[in-house]
């Protein structure tokens, strides 16, 4: 028998117009599927700014580009996903149990599952949720996210290696979902509630859930899926594996766990949370000395994170310390040491107190200091700075590079795999390659787009969302004048004779007419300190009004962003096929989108609120436990799944900008919590969507078999 | 075939068995799935598939009228392989376990047909399988339940998504049976496009519906007509006997308008007139009038090949060198009672439909190709195709 591939035998030329038509109809289908899914949460946020805030999107243009990237990209990477990535990671699962045992099968799982959290570390994310963290108020976070973040990328790798490498043994003896999560989940919830009692750890917990909610990424969630379903096709124990669900929640779990353990490991190593002065004091330095690697660090870090009551106590005389600002205002060497990469003028605006701005007089603020207006201080917006021109070219290069990293080890070890271990190759080897290739570009444009658009116009609504339900005018940023000239003050007149004074200032921008008032003006220094004053939407009698509607808002944007998310897209899909069409997966992506919002509304309430975790945790997922019990096994998997699945590139940014606006309005160490929520409430969702289709189908039954009984 | 080829090729050996296919609901399915292993049934084959019923309610908030849509269930398709003679003696016992008899419980029926398998085992490895015992139902028939006779089975292989549901609502509206729906996916034509394939959606969705035989052309052209089927690319459709059966009948659920529903009163008269000849809608239509376009081949074959899931890529590439325009593949599952840590139970059954005159040789060049490697899941079955439609390309 000849051995001609399908694609080289008897080719048909297709002329090239018809070529290109079939391919237009193609993308156009793509593409509009992903214009529908973005439409939501696209609309939902210029309709939020424009009709509830009332100002237009700044850089309208570039958020324009980045949406159209986000469409463009999501249409690419989802085709990417299904035409490469998930038959390769099936044809792996299918042909592993033929021609190896379980251990390779298990080692195999615990590499892979250790390569993605490498390839596609959320740590970045969780360092913005944790920018406002501080080593004096939260030490053991500080520590496992500024200083060693290695050791929580390691940990995190270790648990999702582990989680899948479970996956793979459950899969191969067919064993159900249910002993894992009802013996994971309590111990997690009662590890999480011992450390919420420990002063230490306690603010450990929401980030250890945090982690596992943000582990598994878009590629991996959709290759280990497809792995999954290959295995459990192939060890055809079929029903009772639930059909490949379940190694995503395992891998959402099992570093949650890691977490918490190292988290506990390190606990002796750190010092215990005190206020700002005691921490820098000579007496506390061999505690804080376990934070730092030297005393300059320490220092260093006094000087670029803390307020001066921490400068003031790094020394134990206080002429030191007014020695050391006269050297910071004369010494260049000093100031690199003191305060590294930021420049004098920029720490005189962002850290400096008064006293302290006030020993360095006639120090223009110089051009490069960044705008003051626009953003609350103390918290940088998650797209901020991006948006300058020939910043695009930068952007996308940088998201390349991410992509790569994301999709090619990945790719590369599965076609290793699979070649060479399997001896096997895929069906359609060109379709493969394209799909990988597609699915890397699809990634690259749409990181991109979302850090043009998507969380530019994100972070616009997330800092001006605290405005909502402010209650009272309070300044958010100063502007400080030097060289105040009173000449540029003038006066207006009421009908009943009050006079009141305004100047026009121009703060790299237009000139903004701004109110004078003489109590601020320093005649001695001829300095006028203007508060920026932001007035709430609402009046304060309309609080209440204003909490219902950020708390709607967070709905609609968790709602919103899962919509689009590519792997819920992928999940959707793979459910649809298993069940031959019956679960329709509009519904499954609807039930998981709502479930996200609900968990965002629960995760803002706890910013605003402070209320802890272990309290927002424990009532769902102890609810989860009966549910899981009574459910049927291959919606199991799929609902515990759909945890996973949420958090991914759309939704997390978008998630996190509001939380830091809201939290830095409010002064909250830290924005932790509201990605777990987000993760445990959609399996809640589909749970409970699962039961309704029992109960459907039970009552259908009832309804073909009700003539039964006259026979 | 030459002399010296008959002489390296000698005929094919087979055997003349019986194919039992029964949909059962989901939930029902795992009776009937341990009851066809432990009765003995060789290859038990389960694929997941869906029904598809009328769902009637009154409308809500007491609006006059009703809501008709569809409502579509999951379901399990057993295949499974039982010698002739003990063909109704297996589905009188399923009917039994799984109470067939009772409408919107599911549908068994029988097709004959020939089965070929490798004939040389290597290393003296054989399958259990094929050494199994003897059928032995202990269940006694259920009084009054009478297997229906001339029967067909009408396959509906579509290509666009969505197509499924429309051809299944027609199918409904006719009254003809519950369809059952499946996935599969297609290789032909689309293999032949280099990279362009991927715009050509490979998916197909399987409707089935057994209906009164009798009336199989006219329904068949029915459904050609409401399923748009005449444009190219759109789908196939082939008729193949069905030796006896129990239908499913409850066709529509909810709202019940009358004291007894049309089904059963249909179940009824059929019982009394002990068969569905009183049925026959269609009159004259057998084979006359044309279409330009409207080809239906009177002597078609329906070729499955079920082999381990991975290997159908080589055999229907056999089969295409031979001939064959194109297969469907579907994914089953293999059911066993004998212990199968080790054996994997994936499967795949592709399904090919093929002149008459070229069936031996397509047959010749699968169990050729199956000859070349030791898996000894491979099996060909073959099926007399009287009726077929396609478009003409």
């Amino acid at each position: 028998m000849s051995e001609r591939k399908p694609t080289e035998r008897k080719r048909i030329e297709i002329p090239l117009p018809t070529a290109l038509r079939m391919l237009g109809d193609y993308a156009a289908a793509r593409i509009g599927e992903q214009v529908r899914s973005v439409a939501f949460i696209i609309i939902y946020l210029l309709a939020f700014q424009i009709v509830i805030l009332g100002s237009p999107p700044a850089g309208a243009l570039s958020i324009a580009l980045g949406i159209g990237l986000v469409v463009l990209g999501l249409a690419l990477f989802l085709e990417g996903l299904l035409l490469g990535l998930m038959p390769l990671g099936e044809r792996v699962g299918l042909q592993l149990p033929k021609r190896t045992g379980i251990i390779p099968i298990v080692l195999f799982g615990l590499l892979l599952g250790f390569g993605s959290t490498l390839a596609e570390p959320a740590i970045a994310a969780l360092r913005t949720a944790g920018e406002s963290v501080t080593a004096w108020e939260t030490p053991l976070l500080f520590l496992m996210l500024e200083r060693t973040p290695e050791a929580l990328v390691t940990a995190v790798g270790i648990g999702v290696g582990i989680a899948v490498g479970f996956g793979m043994v459950r899969f191969y003896f067919g064993l159900s979902l249910k002993p894992f999560v009802l013996t994971i989940i309590p111990l997690l919830l009662v590890i999480s509630a011992v450390f919420s009692f420990d002063e230490k750890l306690s603010a450990i917990v929401a980030l250890s859930w945090d982690t596992g909610a943000v582990t598994t990424g878009p590629v991996t969630v959709p290759l280990v899926l497809a792995l999954g379903i290959g295995v459990s096709r192939a060890t055809g124990k079929g029903e009772s594996a639930g059909g490949g669900f379940g190694i995503i929640m395992l891998a959402s779990a099992f570093p949650i766990l890691s977490v918490l353990v190292l988290a506990g490991g390190l606990h002796g190593e750190t010092p215990s949370p005190t206020d700002e002065q005691t921490f820098f004091s000579p007496t506390f330095r061999e505690q804080a000395l376990k934070l730092f690697e030297s005393s300059e660090e320490l220092e260093r870090y006094a000087f670029t994170r803390a307020g001066e009551t921490g400068r003031r106590a790094l020394f134990e005389e206080e002429a030191e310390y007014h020695a050391a600002l006269e050297a910071l205002r004369e010494d260049q060497t000093t100031r690199n040491r003191l305060l590294g990469d930021l420049s004098l003028s920029e720490w005189l605006t962002t850290q400096a107190s008064d006293a302290e701005r006030d020993r360095f007089p006639r120090i223009r603020r110089s051009a490069e200091t960044p705008s003051a207006s626009g953003a609350p201080t103390g918290s940088a917006g998650v797209g901020s700075g991006s948006r300058d021109a020939g910043g695009f070219a930068r952007i996308f290069a940088e998201e390349g590079r991410l992509a790569i990293r994301a999709v090619v080890p990945l790719s590369a070890l599965l076609l290793l795999v699979l070649l060479v271990l399997l001896r096997d190759r895929p069906r359609y080897r060109d379709e493969v390659v394209l799909g990988i290739v597609l699915a890397l570009i699809g990634m690259a444009v749409l990181t991109s787009g979302i850090r043009l658009g998507l969380a530019p116009l994100g972070d616009d609504v997330g800092a001006r969302l605290p405005r909502v339900f402010a209650d009272s005018t309070h300044g958010i940023e100063r502007v400080v004048i030097d060289e105040f000239d009173r000449e540029v003050v003038f006066e207006s007149i009421g009908p009943d004779g009050d006079r009141r004074s305004y100047f026009y200032l121009h703060d790299d921008g237009e000139p903004e007419r701004v109110r004078f008032h003489p109590e601020r003006f320093d005649e001695a220094r001829s300095r006028y300190e203007h508060v920026v004053q932001r007035s709430p939407l609402f009046g304060p009698e309309l609080t209440a009004l204003g909490i219902a509607l950020v708390l709607v808002f967070a709905f609609g944007l968790g709602y919103g962003s899962t919509l689009a998310e590519p792997a819920l897209n992928a999940l959707g899909r793979t459910v649809e096929d298993m069940t031959v069409g019956t679960v329709k997966r509009s519904s499954v992506i609807r039930a998981v989108s709502i479930g996200v919002g609900v968990g965002l509304v629960v995760g803002v309430a706890r910013i605003m609120y402070n209320i802890p975790i272990i309290w927002l945790l424990a009532p769902p997922y102890l609810l989860l436990l009966p549910l899981t019990i009574w459910s049927e096994e291959e919606f199991t998997g799929v609902a515990w799944d759909s945890g996973g699945v949420t958090t991914g590139p759309v939704t997390v940014p978008l998630v996190l900008a509001m939380g830091l606006g809201i939290g830095s309005e409010l002064g909250v160490v830290d924005a932790f919590g509201v990605v777990s929520m987000a993760s445990v409430f959609p399996i809640v969702s589909v749970s409970l969507y699962g039961f309704g289709v029992r109960a459907r189908q039970r009552r259908a039954i009832r309804d073909a078999e009700r003539s039964a009984g006259d026979e | 075939m030459s002399d010296a080829e008959a002489k390296r090729n000698p005929p094919h050996s087979y055997r003349e068995v019986s194919r039992i296919v029964c949909h059962v609901h989901h939930r029902l399915s795992r009776h009937v799935g341990e009851r066809l292993v432990e009765l003995g049934a060789r290859s038990v084959l389960i694929e997941p598939g869906r029904t598809v019923r009328q769902l009637r309610r009154p409308r809500p908030f007491g609006l006059p009228g009703k809501v008709v849509r569809l409502e579509d269930q999951p379901a399990e398709v057993f295949t499974a392989v039982v010698d002739r003679d003990e063909a109704e003696a297996v589905m009188h016992d399923i009917i039994a376990t799984a109470e067939l008899n009772l409408p919107g419980r599911g549908t068994i029926y029988s097709q004959d047909l020939v089965e070929y398998r490798r004939p040389a085992q290597r290393d003296g490895q054989s399958d259990p399988s094929q050494t199994a015992p003897p059928v032995s139902p202990t269940r006694t028939e259920a009084p009054g339940v009478a297997l229906l006779r001339d029967l067909a089975l009408i396959t509906c292989i579509l290509s666009m998504s969505g197509s499924g549901e429309q051809l299944a609502r027609v199918a409904l509206d006719l009254g003809t049976c519950v369809p059952v729906v499946t996935l599969g996916t297609g290789t032909g034509l689309r293999d032949r496009l280099g990279l362009l394939r991927i715009t050509v959606p490979p998916d197909k969705e399987i409707v089935q519906l057994v209906v009164p035989a009798y009336d199989a052309e006219g329904i068949m052209r029915i459904l050609i007509d409401e399923g748009n089927l005449t444009q190219p690319g759109r789908g196939f459709v082939y008729q193949t006997p069905v030796r006896a059966g129990m239908i499913d009948t409850r066709l529509r659920i909810g709202a019940q308008e009358h004291a007894a529903s049309i089904e059963q009163i249909i179940a009824a008269i059929d019982e009394l007139k002990a068969g569905t000849a009183w049925r026959k809608r269609f009159v004259g239509l057998a084979g006359d009038e044309t279409d330009e376009a409207l080809r239906l081949p009177r002597d078609n074959r329906e070729i499955s090949v079920i082999c381990t899931e991975g290997r159908a890529e080589t055999l229907v590439e056999a089969a295409i060198e031979a001939g064959a325009g194109g297969a469907t593949t579907s994914r089953v599952r293999r059911l066993s009672s004998i212990d199968i840590e080790g054996r994997i139970a994936a499967r795949e059954r592709s399904t090919i439909s093929v002149p008459a005159s070229i069936c031996e040789r397509v047959v010749s060049a699968l169990l050729e190709a199956a000859r070349d490697s030791d898996d000894i899941a491979d099996r060909i079955e073959v099926l007399d195709s009287p009726a077929a439609f396609t478009h003409t390309t």
